[in-house]
């Protein structure tokens, strides 16, 4: 696993590493803020920053269960920096602050000398003056260098979650001011704004939008595929990353497609119908509430299930959170689409042709699907099935690497350079050896991430989504008589060599 | 000199030993309490105990995982673990003073094997004291401390081994055996109130990491109240409800940028 990592490894130039980490923000919003990150950050009150930020800490200890993780992680922490190796960022800049384990300390020493009596004991008699405001710049510079993909969490022999320290530490900071301006105006538009959904799409666009793409795979595929919207008492109340509905029309009519062909009934509601949930990467409080919204959404509609689409984050924050905050065991079954169509696949409901996508084809795992073995096998059986010429990355499945983008950066603009340069470039090497044309990322951020770490790389790749590819081949309708294969396999034939539409 | 051998021999190795283990106990009781009251502040009992088994259970036996990363390092730590353990408890001499003692003793294993692994220790301990000063990353991470337990803890091996063969130097057998016993009681005594607390506290780190992961509901809301944010700096006022219709009502100017 090593000599891999290390084979992938590139040294940065000093002009790279110049434009990864180079602030383009003016001189004096710096100044005003005092908080020389990359990313924007809206106004907040700079004065008595480090007492506010222990106010914070404080609250949050005392509220949640962060206190059991750190005391815990505080009494076994070995510092032997054996996850360094296992971090994409580590690898590219070599520099020890990208040490997870550095990074984690950055908190952990904080909370050592601030919530514990030994450590309380220890700054009084060694006159210790606390917390400053200089540390305060480096975490926020350090926590949203990471991007959360918790791929270290497994080469520590303690046993320590950097990710979940990392997560803490961003929340502390947004309750003073301090997260990404991108991820806080998305949050703030879903949470109390007028279209309820980060990407602010009115409810008439989106309509449009899902009878446009029902146009469309009438025209290419012949067949009348709805969109169910605002039925109650479906089955499934299907969530997506809100930005699938501009972007990803070729996903989600694969997924409709699949819907289709399994005839299982389901919706989405207009009332909410925005998967994304950015608190998983920087508050709890916004992470409740927008699953909460999830949850009135699915009890207005008496839907049984919560389907959510090819998204990351969103899927886990689901999967994982939704219990937590929407009523423990009574709570809904969440169920990804990459789950629903294996056993759609696997029960014969779908039929795929395999001469369709003869091209190479790679699977990138995301880290909030794979990371915890949850979906890992379930999309490589899919593709097996009819791409016949898959190759897989190296390292793979729960020890992928991070497409560069997790952990919401890849919503910050701001700082696409680093993306590209530093905490993609392991990824971009990985995807160029495996001479794929077409890589499945099932995911909104993967996507995004990667067609911009394509551009900069300069790697000819196409990033998809794995029902775009489903879509290409699907065989309509899926209980086609044998004698009829012939005639299937002709008229499918048919199908790929229709022009591609709706691709952008 | 011989009652200063004595008495750490004695008293001062009950004592220590005693408080070892009182404080593990409590360390250890504490943690697993943390982490029920933990499980029963949120509604979520769906944990995937499974992984949390899969996980403790590789770390405790890691032969599999020492060669994902820095593969000599995690080797040489791995070897000077069994070596720490297992000297100490089965050397014959320190089994004899138990059985005489307490009156109940173990197996010990020969004087050879526990000479050779007394020298693994020192061996493998040089090597993970040299794998942290060498290696640019742990060097940023190391403090004062990580360098000076492997030296400690190196001590009484160097010199019980040296006193248990006196054929190296047998004119230095008291003074070797005062450094052994007396900085081997000021290890145990340390080991609750130190990162050595690992020896009990490691096998519960997954369990603590995969609770501390299942947040409380409304925790965060109860956050902002108690910081008395009533015109919150990141995004919202006071939290709307989730029921409420939030589509139906047109966009108020400035209403968003609160």
């Amino acid at each position: 696993m090593k000599s891999v990592m290390k084979s992938l490894a590139r040294p940065l130039t000093p002009e790279e590493r110049e434009k990864a980490f180079s602030s383009r923000k003016k001189e004096e919003v710096i100044k005003s803020q005092r908080l020389p990150v990359r990313y924007h950050v809206e106004d907040f009150e700079v004065e008595g920053r480090p007492r506010r930020f222990l106010e914070a800490f404080a609250s949050i200890l005392k509220h949640t269960n962060y206190r059991l993780a750190l005391d815990h992680y505080i009494r076994v922490t070995t510092r032997c920096s054996r996850c360094a190796v296992a971090c994409p960022i580590y690898d590219a800049t070599h520099d020890p602050c990208d040490i997870p384990c550095y990074r984690s300390e950055l908190l952990l020493s904080i909370y050592r000398r601030h919530f514990t009596v030994s450590g309380i004991l220890r700054a009084r008699l060694l006159g210790d003056p606390g917390l400053t405001d200089e540390k305060i710049q480096e975490l926020a510079d350090s926590y949203y260098n990471c991007t959360a993909c918790r791929r270290c969490h497994f080469d520590c022999p303690m046993g320590i979650d950097h990710a979940l320290v990392t997560h803490l530490g961003r929340y502390i900071l947004s309750e003073i001011g301090i997260a990404p301006r991108a991820l806080v105006v998305s949050t703030r538009e879903q949470l109390i704004g007028a279209t309820g959904n980060t990407s602010a799409i009115p409810v008439p666009a989106l309509i449009d939008t899902l009878e446009f793409l029902t146009e469309d795979i009438q025209d290419e595929k012949g067949i009348q595929v709805p969109f169910p919207v605002d039925q109650e008492g479906a089955e499934y109340i299907f969530f997506t990353a809100v930005s699938d509905y501009m972007m990803e029309a070729d996903t989600l009519k694969g997924i409709a497609t699949v819907m289709k062909a399994t005839g299982d009934s389901w919706t989405i509601g207009t009332g909410y119908y925005d998967g994304i949930n950015y608190g998983l990467f920087y508050s709890d409080q916004v992470m409740e509430h927008a699953l909460q919204k999830m949850q009135a959404e699915a009890k207005r509609l008496k839907a049984k299930k919560i389907l959510m689409g090819e998204c990351g984050h969103a899927s886990r924050t689901a999967k994982y959170f939704y219990p937590t905050y929407c009523g423990g065991k009574d709570a809904l079954p969440v169920i990804s689409i990459l789950e629903y169509t294996q056993q759609a696949l696997k029960d014969g409901r779908i039929k795929l042709d395999p001469k369709i996508v003869t091209e190479r084809v790679t699977y990138h795992d995301p880290c909030n699907f794979s990371r915890t073995g949850w979906i890992v096998n379930q999309p490589r059986e899919v593709l097996k099935a009819f791409c016949p010429d898959f190759a897989e990355m190296a390292p793979n499945g729960r020890e992928n690497l991070c497409c560069g983008g997790g952990g919401g950066t890849v919503s910050i603009d701001e700082i696409r350079a680093y993306r590209t340069t530093v905490s993609g470039s392991l990824k971009a090497e990985q995807i160029r050896r495996t001479g794929a044309n077409y890589c499945v990322a099932p995911c909104a951020n993967c996507k995004k991430q990667l067609r911009e770490l394509m551009e900069d790389q300069g790697i000819e790749c196409e990033i998809i989504g794995l029902h775009d590819l489903i879509y290409k081949a699907i065989i309509f309708p899926p209980d086609r008589e044998p004698a009829e294969e012939e005639a299937a396999a002709d008229s499918s034939d048919d199908v790929v060599s229709l022009p591609k539409g709706g691709t952008s | 000199m011989t009652p200063w051998i004595d008495f750490a021999r004695g008293p001062l190795f009950r004592l220590s030993f005693a408080l070892m283990v009182l404080g593990l106990l409590r360390i250890f009781l504490v943690t697993l309490l943390g982490v029920k009251e933990a499980y029963q502040r949120n509604p979520d009992k769906i944990v995937s105990w499974k992984e949390i088994r899969r996980q403790t259970v590789g770390w405790l036996f890691p032969v599999a995982r020492l060669w994902k990363q820095r593969p000599v390092y995690s080797t040489l730590s791995f070897l000077f673990h069994i070596g720490m353990i297992a000297t100490p408890l089965f050397l014959a001499s320190h089994v004899l003073l138990w059985r005489n003692a307490v009156g109940f003793g173990w197996p010990a294993l020969p004087q050879q094997v526990a000479n050779w692994l007394a020298l693994l220790v020192l061996v493998t301990g040089t090597g993970i004291f040299l794998g942290r000063a060498l290696h640019r990353g742990a060097r940023k991470l190391s403090k004062f401390q990580d360098y000076l337990w492997p030296l400690l803890i190196m001590a009484p091996f160097a010199t019980g081994y040296i006193a248990s063969n006196a054929a190296i130097s047998p004119r230095t057998y008291q003074g070797m055996m005062l450094v052994h016993l007396y900085v081997g009681d000021l290890i145990l005594l340390m080991i609750p109130f130190t990162r050595l607390a690992h020896c009990v506290l490691a096998p519960l780190s997954q369990l603590v990491t995969g609770i501390a992961w299942k947040f409380p509901a409304g925790a965060g809301d109860r956050v902002a109240e108690t910081l008395g944010f009533a015109d919150r700096p990141t995004w919202v006022p006071k939290a709307r409800l989730a029921t409420e219709p939030t589509i139906a009502e047109p966009a108020k100017k400035g209403e968003t940028r609160k």
